[in-house]
């Protein structure tokens, strides 16, 4: 008895110490394009874009033989905020990534969220998607010049919905919108819905005068005569859709969502070349191709400085919409 | 209205007043909710709402409704107890309400608990899932320090397996991670 | 009739060997992980979506199918043995499900359980093959100030289920409802009550709070109190339901599956509000009102039938419309977008072995899951025989772990231990559990739905009022508040012509 609980004792810390290390697999070698250990994280939930971005990419990754056991990880809360704290706070770090997008910009702004993307090292942006402007089938207006004139007599009476939260992309869209149209967007009657699913119905329902979400969300709906498409808002028309994009209807938006990859601040060139030489790897392999056709994402790769270019451009853009919302 | 004893006017002995706190310790639920409905009110009376509200009813309108609700409901319990109104305290199974309160073991919880929780980080779940569990067990009674590190040691390793090797849910595994 | 020769079609594909098998692997999975803490079936959904990667389309689905359902008898069973709900629609079973496995009858609670959900899913399923288009159009007409109206009747509700004190019950709401404010303003993304902590922008996830509330309090309680002589072994009891539990839950059964279907196919937040409502209706129809709080039999049997055939309803949104109305609808929909396939209103004419082959599985997935599951109930009452100091060690360790896995933020175990520590506060002083979980459910979902038909109607009040449903719903209102003025007025044995 009185051995026993030393041996207890020593069983136990030995399990709970040594029993983790052993359960990983052995380590990769560093050759290549291979990174060991390289973790991958998601700012949102299970089963949200960013996470479907990052869990394809790193398959495909995978698939392709370009590195071994990659570790998808969720750290969700405050649009990507919560998630971007973490990544800065990981000075240095070569082996960590973060899956983002335009929402995590409007995000940072909108919570006022004390790390900005400015803090982190820009690696790729590797997806767009546009927004659509949809109203229900049996709505009155039937192009976008009907709903603008609607809109500009009382803008009030006319709810917009979106999918996202102020700041968002699905806010971001109907504001520049009103200010291409000559409508002040505090006057705008912005009603946010949790996600394009929950938005759906009501359009459907013509609870909302329109609404704005991503292509990808509405295709079928659209396809199927439920919805009709009035414009999409990016800079060309989206192929299979008989719609004009808000340009050509004559205002000038040019609007799409996009998803790209960031990693912590700090890293040697050495590694950030060597994240970037993954991505792009990535990018030129069958399995990426096919998942982006599968997933309907359209290509929009850009790397390194460049992307950090844009990621500041876009930042700005957002800054002065939100300003004019007086948020 | 019955007017409750008149302790105040009297200069009661030390040992009556402890009795009487001790018989209206409920007060304190009064107090709880009381400063609960002034900081619900204070933030929503602080927050700077802008234009970008729409409609009579605000991001403020809700939070002053439930602070305000707050206030007349500590008001309203603080008469209940006076009046003598006690929460009648829950019963079940392993409780036994005869003897007083034992707040050693509650405190001990609450450490073992939170002392866990600070742990994770730098020992990694298994090592303090396991103190987490053996730190409980003792607490609540059971002294077989042979037995007891053995199985949290198994139940937290096992835990942290399945998560973190089958479904892809990391959690951090210890210093020696990187070392082994 | 044309669905039933599909559906004939679909049970084709659904019978299988390879599909029932997939069937089969999709039920034990979902039911494995639906038991681990803090695995909702949305976690479970997402984190299994690399195992079918290698499957083709209908075997993947079949296996989603059995994994969802799977996943929420699986939530409910830690919700009665361990009061550790692992997910919000299994938040309502604790509240009697507990009370029953403490007095012993943890099988009978845990088969009333798994035969709520068969009743509750089968019923549900075949609403789904009759009423799919019909339900489907009606979702989409009901609109935010029908919800409102929705979720002021369930207020009125909650004062069935103060307890004894009034004012105890309502402080326990206002709780609630103060917890439910923290967080972004959903509407205006304004900060309350979150002390500029990004942590709690997305406020405090309901779970956290059941969890806290039910097993830390509870913990911390018993801990306070612990009974120093032996404790009476927990009697074990007849494995089976008697005939006694039978004679009382099977209208519970029969009507859980009315209130939980609707609620599945509109857009308001899930299986959280059906399962409260039948658990508020199954109290006032009792005849064991004294029962309620200590183990009710119907309070577990109603509520798990709503729950699963609030499953089907979301079933009929997704699939009709591609319109998801839960979490895990939301990931299934990645999911068949995975595979390149758009669920919506073409789905039943693209891809229509898939869509009947998946149905047909739902109702082979019941069969295996209640087949599977009863026979356990005894297997898995006995947990509760270990010894006390184990038992609510394991109910901190897997709340904990609950707690942490999801995110991996300390600051998440704190603030479920200062949820426990309000929970050990409001059983020392006799406030009822119950109506501050109502609070964090019902709350925002209230607000936002409130404010979101003022914002339609561009702020005129009238817009609470201007749809049928709506002032259909007050007027039930307006009568359960008269009622019992009414009844007072009324001469006692009223003389009936």
């Amino acid at each position: 008895m009185r051995l026993r609980t030393p041996l207890a004792l020593l069983g136990a810390a030995v399990l709970v110490l040594v029993g983790p290390p052993l359960l990983t697999t052995g380590s990769g070698t560093e050759t290549g394009t291979q990174i060991p250990g390289l973790r991958f994280m998601v700012p949102n939930t299970p089963g949200g874009g960013y996470d479907i971005t990052a869990r394809t990419a790193a398959k495909n990754a995978e698939d392709a033989g370009l590195t071994h056991g990659i570790e998808v990880f969720n750290l969700p809360g405050a649009g990507g905020t919560v998630g971007l704290s973490r990544l800065v706070s990981e000075h240095g770090n070569g082996r960590l990534a973060m899956s983002m997008g335009l929402g995590v910009v409007g995000a940072v702004r909108s919570n006022d969220a004390p790390k900005t993307l400015a803090d982190t090292t820009p690696i790729a942006r590797l997806t767009e998607e546009q927004d659509v402007v949809v109203v229900a089938k049996d709505s009155p207006y039937r192009t976008v010049d009907d709903l603008v004139g609607a809109w500009k007599e009382n803008p009030g009476k006319l709810p917009v919905g979106g999918g996202s939260s102020p700041g968002g992309p699905d806010h971001l869209a109907p504001m520049l919108m009103a200010r291409a149209a000559g409508i002040p967007p505090k006057e705008v009657n912005y009603i946010p819905f949790d996600g394009g699913g929950e938005l759906l119905a009501s359009i459907l329902g013509s609870k909302v005068a329109f609404g704005v979400s991503g292509v990808g969300e509405y295709l079928d709906q659209i396809k199927s005569g439920e919805l009709r498409l009035l414009a999409v808002t990016g800079p060309k028309r989206v192929a299979g859709l008989d719609a004009p994009t808000l340009q050509e209807a004559g205002y000038d938006v040019s609007f799409t969502n996009w998803r790209g990859i960031v990693a912590p601040p700090g890293l040697t060139d050495a590694e950030r070349t060597k994240l970037i030489g993954l991505v792009e790897e990535l990018h030129d392999s069958g399995e990426w191709r096919e998942s982006m056709k599968r997933n309907g994402w359209d290509d929009a790769f850009l790397t390194g400085e460049k992307f950090g270019a844009f990621l500041d451009a876009e930042d700005k853009r957002v800054v002065s919409v939100l300003k004019e919302l007086g948020l | 209205m019955t007017t409750p004893t008149t302790d105040d006017s009297t200069p009661a002995p030390t040992g009556e007043r402890r009795t009487w706190l001790r018989d209206h310790s409920e007060l304190g639920v009064c107090v709880l909710l009381l400063a609960l409905g002034v900081l619900v009110l204070t933030d929503a009376l602080t927050m700077d709402v802008d234009i970008t509200q729409r409609g009579p009813v605000g991001p403020k309108t809700v939070p002053v409704v439930v602070g305000a609700g707050l206030l007349v409901i500590a008001a309203l319990l603080a008469v209940d107890v006076l009046r003598g109104g006690r929460g009648q305290a829950e019963t079940g199974e392993d409780v036994d309400l005869s003897e007083p309160a034992d707040w050693r073991t509650v405190l001990l919880l609450t450490g073992v608990f939170l002392g866990s929780a600070v742990l994770i980080e730098p020992l990694g779940f298994p090592v303090a899932g396991a103190l987490l569990f053996w730190g409980a067990a003792f607490a609540l009674g059971s002294r077989r320090t042979d037995r007891d590190p053995l199985i949290a040691a198994v139940v937290s390793f096992v835990t942290y397996a399945v998560f973190n090797n089958l479904l892809g849910v990391p959690l951090p595994g210890g210093p020696l991670m990187g070392v082994l | 009739m044309n669905a039933l020769n599909s559906l004939l079609d679909g049970f084709g594909t659904a019978l299988t060997p390879l599909n029932l098998l997939w069937a089969a692997v999709g039920v034990l999975l979902g039911t494995a992980i639906g038991v681990l803490p803090g695995i909702g079936p949305a976690m479970a959904v997402a984190l299994l979506l690399p195992v079918t990667y290698g499957l083709e389309p209908t075997g993947a689905f079949i296996m989603f199918a059995g994994i969802y359902y799977g996943a929420m008898f699986g939530g409910s069973t830690t919700s009665i043995l361990l009061n550790t709900p692992g997910e919000s629609a299994a938040v309502v079973a604790a509240m009697e499900g507990n009370p029953m496995a403490k007095s012993g009858r943890g099988a009978q609670a845990l088969a009333a359980a798994a035969i709520g959900h068969f009743a509750g899913g089968m019923v549900g399923t075949v609403l789904l093959v009759v009423l799919a288009p019909t339900v489907a159009d009606l979702a989409v007409d009901i609109g935010a100030p029908d919800y409102f109206a929705i979720m002021v009747l369930a207020f009125i509700a909650v004062t069935s289920v103060l307890g004894s004190s009034r004012i105890r019950g309502l402080a326990s709401l206002l709780i609630g409802l103060t917890i439910g404010l923290v967080g972004l303003d959903q509407m205006t993304g304004q900060q309350r009550l979150t002390f500029g902590s990004l942590q709690l922008a997305d406020g405090v996830d309901v779970v956290i709070v059941a969890v806290g509330l039910f097993a830390i309090g509870e913990a911390l309680w018993v801990a306070a109190h612990l009974r120093r002589r032996p404790p009476d072994p927990i009697p074990v009891g007849r494995p089976w339901l008697g005939r006694a539990d039978v004679r009382r839950t099977w209208k519970s059964w029969a009507r859980g599956p009315f209130i939980g279907f609707p609620f599945g196919a509109i857009p308001a937040g899930g299986a959280e509000i059906p399962t409260f409502l039948s658990y508020v209706t199954e109290k006032r129809l009792s005849k064991h009102k004294d029962e309620w709080g200590k183990g009710a039999i119907e309070g577990v049997a109603g509520p798990e039938s709503a729950a699963s055939a609030s499953a089907a309803g979301t079933l009929v949104s997704m699939l009709t419309l591609g319109l998801p109305t839960t979490a895990v609808a939301a990931v299934m929909l990645a999911a068949f977008q995975q595979y390149g396939i758009q669920p919506g209103p073409l789905l039943f004419e693209r891809e229509p072995d898939l869509v009947w082959g998946l149905i047909a599985s739902l109702f082979v997935g019941m069969v295996l899951l209640l087949a599977l599951n009863l026979p356990l109930a005894p297997v898995w009452a006995k947990l509760l025989r270990i010894p006390r100091p184990y038992l609510y060690a394991g109910i901190m360790f897997f709340a904990a772990v609950g707690a942490y896995a999801v995110g991996g933020e300390v600051i998440d175990l704190v603030i479920l231990l200062i949820i426990g520590l309000i929970g050990f506060g409001m059983r020392r002083y006799g406030l009822p559990v119950l109506p501050a979980i109502i609070g964090v459910i019902l709350g925002p979902a209230a607000e936002q739905q409130l404010r979101r038909a003022l914002q339609i109607s561009d702020g005129s009040v009238t817009g609470l009022v201007d749809t049928p449903f709506s002032v259909i719903v007050y007027a039930v209102v307006v009568l359960l508040l008269a009622w019992p003025l009414v009844r007072k007025a009324l001469p006692r044995k009223g003389a009936r012509t």
